[in-house]
């Protein structure tokens, strides 16, 4: 049996933070006594990531990702709990622990501003002491899948934002890992770099066989590249499993999408009416009856049109935080 | 550390402004200089060509403080505040190597030049009469100047794990550093007891200075060792304890 590359269990991280009021004398008061405030930023989470698999990290801004990724890349010494990545405990950091993993955060850079990104690369190449004769083909390798070419030679200020997230991968993989915690890679990107990313994370996942640990608020990430996702919320876990489970789960309705030849019909006995346009409909009615519901409506109604879908799945997504909301 | 001069030499303006600076600070020192033994033939019992010598040992060290230190840690101290630290603490180095060579001013270098010339132009007017002994001990204690001023500053720049926003603490040894022009024996008892403990720059300037020019004594010369060992485990545990309490700066 092999060791799954990543395990978590009852992992928690407690930030201790100052706490002031607004104001400049809560300010000066602040400096002689600083009152602290306890923030539970990750809360016993357990969980377990297998070579090879892409998980998708999700949950809203200050929901604990980023202090996970960074409690798993070694950076944060977990208050309690415990994780082994490639079976090492992170926090030890040590030496091929770290020479086999790697983390990119999409908001922050580590190519060096005013110098070729090529610099940058080598730096990286000297640090984590690869060959060069490795280190030529890696480049190569990467070249041909970011689409590289001459930012190379550039530079790092006078590349544009998708560029530089590319360099920015490219001097991540350098040393090859074999997990990567990837912390909104695509955040700030158009469409066409986004997916340009996706792909290149899927390819290097496919040929190199690594697991990935990957947050981001784009859904289409998610879906391209995820066939399981972790959401957390207020550091806890709330949901583990396929995203399909998560959508059959937190979202019992489906929509149906019907067009008429009339802007005044009214379908609320069908189900719920959620947007009117027109003469275009949007019902949400409950997975079970769906099939129902639509043979009626087609029977019943002038039907021009009409689809059945899932919801997207940002709304699943706020309906299993609101739902948490509602308990709590 | 290649990284750290490319990233300089990407500005060459950079340079004709560090000539001017180290050109001006040279002057005024001279200046200085020149006002007091228009006074006096000795001031305490260093005469005018120790003082040059100790001159040059100044801006020496000044120079490579300024080249490597200095910048190495100013650096450290806006990583941890952007968060950026964190990519230096995910690779498979030793961190406190990583950010100790992580920026080089190579400008800087224009200071220790000039010292060379001041030193080397005292000690032929002195009549050159440094021996081998005055040569180890001058290497010896140089290195442990060296090596009790990285440790404070790396002392002083863990603390910004905790405060986060220390900048203003860099200044005030700059300011204590200027008083390291004149050998600190002469200072009253408090500041010459603050300038050799807490902040270390007797041992930085006037030590090494004295062993050039063989005024160094064997109990002296220990207190030197001594310190240097001390300052390099102390910072050292001090660093790794800093790095257990980092909590970055969230993304």
């Amino acid at each position: 049996m092999t060791m799954p590359a990543i395990q978590v269990s009852q992992l928690s991280k407690t930030y201790v933070v100052p706490e002031r009021e607004a104001g400049l004398s809560a300010a000066f008061k602040s400096l002689i006594h600083r009152k602290t405030r306890e923030v539970k930023a990750v809360d016993q989470i357990s969980f377990t990531v297998d070579e090879g698999e892409i998980v998708g990290f999700l949950g809203p801004n200050g929901a604990g990702k980023t202090t996970s990724l960074k409690m798993l890349s070694g950076l944060l010494y977990p208050t309690s709990g415990e994780a082994h990545v490639l079976g090492h405990i992170p926090s030890k950091r040590h030496r091929d622990f770290l020479s086999d993993i790697t983390l990119v955060m999409g908001q922050r850079n580590q190519l060096v501003w005013d110098i070729p990104v090529i610099d940058s690369l080598e730096r990286n190449r000297a640090v984590y002491r690869v060959p060069r004769s490795d280190y030529q083909s890696t480049i190569d390798e990467l070249t041909e899948l970011l689409d590289l070419g001459e930012l190379l030679q550039k530079p790092v200020r006078n590349l544009s934002l998708g560029e530089r997230m590319k360099c920015e991968i490219a001097a991540a993989l350098l040393h090859r890992p074999s997990v990567l915690f990837l912390d909104e890679p695509t955040i700030g990107l158009d469409v066409t770099m986004q997916r340009r990313i996706r792909e290149f994370i899927s390819a290097y996942n496919r040929e190199h066989g690594a697991a990935v640990l990957l947050t981001s608020h784009y859904m289409a990430d998610v879906e391209a590249l995820c066939d399981r996702v972790i959401v957390i919320h207020h550091g806890r876990v709330l949901f583990d499993g396929p995203l399909t489970d998560l959508v059959a789960r937190f979202s019992p309705h489906k929509t149906i999408q019907i067009e008429l030849d009339t802007e005044s019909a009214d379908l609320s006995e069908y189900g719920d009416v959620v947007e009117q346009e027109g003469a275009r409909y949007k019902i949400s009615v409950d997975k079970a009856v769906t099939p129902e519901v639509t043979g009626r409506l087609l029977a019943d109604l002038p039907v021009i049109d009409l689809t059945v879908e899932d919801p997207p799945i940002e709304n699943v997504i706020e309906q299993v935080f609101s739902s948490e909301n509602a308990e709590s | 550390m290649r990284i750290g001069i490319l990233n300089e030499l990407a500005y060459r303006m950079n340079f004709l402004v560090q000539l001017l600076q180290s050109g001006m600070s040279l002057l005024t020192a001279l200046v200085g200089f020149l006002v007091v033994f228009s006074h006096t033939e000795t001031l305490g019992d260093w005469r005018p060509n120790d003082i040059l010598a100790l001159l040059g040992v100044y801006l020496i060290v000044g120079g490579l403080v300024g080249l490597l230190i200095r910048p190495s840690m100013s650096r450290l101290m806006e990583d941890v505040r952007e968060g950026t630290l964190d990519y230096t603490l995910t690779k498979p180095e030793d961190a406190q190597f990583l950010v100790s060579i992580a920026q080089v001013r190579i400008w800087k270098l224009t200071d220790f030049v000039l010292g060379s010339i001041v030193l080397g132009y005292a000690l032929f007017n002195r009549g050159l009469d440094v021996g081998f002994d005055e040569t180890i001990a001058f290497a010896v204690t140089l290195t442990c100047g060296g090596a009790i001023v990285y440790s404070f500053f790396l002392i002083l720049s863990t603390l910004s794990f905790w405060f986060i926003r220390i900048d203003n603490i860099l200044v005030i040894f700059d300011a204590m550093y200027q008083a390291g022009r004149w050998p600190i024996g002469l200072y009253p008892y408090w500041l010459k007891f603050v300038l050799t403990f807490i902040v270390p720059i007797a041992f930085a300037i006037t030590v090494p200075a004295e062993g050039l020019i063989g005024r160094l004594d064997a109990q002296t010369l220990g207190l030197d060792i001594g310190v240097a060992t001390l300052m390099i485990a102390v910072s050292r545990l001090f660093w790794r304890y800093g790095l257990r309490n980092y909590s970055g700066a969230s993304a």
